[in-house]
């Protein structure tokens, strides 16, 4: 089971939209979701240590630095609307078959 | 939700637009007409682009101008579509983050937004509609598109 954040600078777009990209590249993997939340880049920096991984635009993967160092697995999205590259990201993880 | 853009008459094609910062103010202007947000809210944008990054470029070619949720200035839930005949560039060192389709997202209702970006989404996952809205030049090529892929 994968809890999962996905974060961007307002919360408000950006993030929703990589949530439904997310759902659907994790159920085409099968992989089980506990929790996935969407925030803004002020709220998800305090709360990433609560999650599996976390799923932000490239340029603000220096922002999980924390996270990253207590297991958090961050991904930077290139392509927020891109299916492929979560799955793809999500395998290259180990996260996925 | 291309027909709504026609509807509403949230929407804009143009040719050019000088900058990265004029475009956005530009994408704006469909929403102010109405009174969907008042006229700073194109400089809110601007101002968190500014701060942090083109982001809004969330895809190659596709800007989905937004500032946060219950943004001051903003009177109701819209999403408002350009599209600029030349692209413009929000970051001269990425070629990928020039746009030249841009949806403009409104909010102050949360549930009414969920439903719009689960409809945009379901526009910009479909490829072959992507580049169809791409060759769009006017509100009757919208209208074809929502019948071709969304009705």
């Amino acid at each position: 089971m994968l809890n999962i954040l996905v974060c961007c600078a307002n919360g408000a777009g950006t993030s929703l939209m990589m949530k439904m990209t997310t759902e659907k590249a994790t159920k085409a993997l099968g992989i089980e979701v506990g929790r996935l939340h969407h925030s803004s880049l002020s709220e998800g920096k305090n709360t990433a240590t609560e999650y599996d991984v976390v799923f932000c635009p490239l340029n603000f993967i220096s922002m999980f630095k924390d996270a990253e160092a207590k297991g958090v697995r961050v991904i930077g999205l290139k392509n927020v609307m891109s299916q492929t590259e979560i799955e793809e990201k999500l395998k290259a993880a180990g996260l996925a078959e | 939700m291309l027909r709504e853009f026609v509807e509403k008459k949230h929407y804009l094609f143009a040719e050019e637009a000088a900058d990265w910062e004029e475009a956005v103010a530009m994408s704006c202007r469909s929403l102010e007409a109405d009174g969907t947000v008042d006229a700073g809210y194109a400089g809110e944008i601007i101002a968190c682009v500014r701060k942090y990054g083109p982001y809004i470029v969330i895809m190659p070619n596709i800007a989905m101008p937004h500032s946060q949720e219950g943004a001051a200035g903003v009177r109701k839930t819209a999403v408002a579509f350009m599209k600029l005949e030349k692209p413009v560039s929000f970051d001269p060192a990425d070629p990928e983050k020039d746009a030249r389709l841009f949806f403009t997202l409104a909010s102050c209702d949360p549930e009414q937004h969920l439903n719009n970006m689960k409809r945009l989404s379901e526009i910009l996952m479909n490829e072959e509609l992507v580049a169809e809205l791409d060759q769009a030049v006017c509100p009757e090529d919208l209208l074809r598109l929502q019948e071709k892929y969304l009705d």
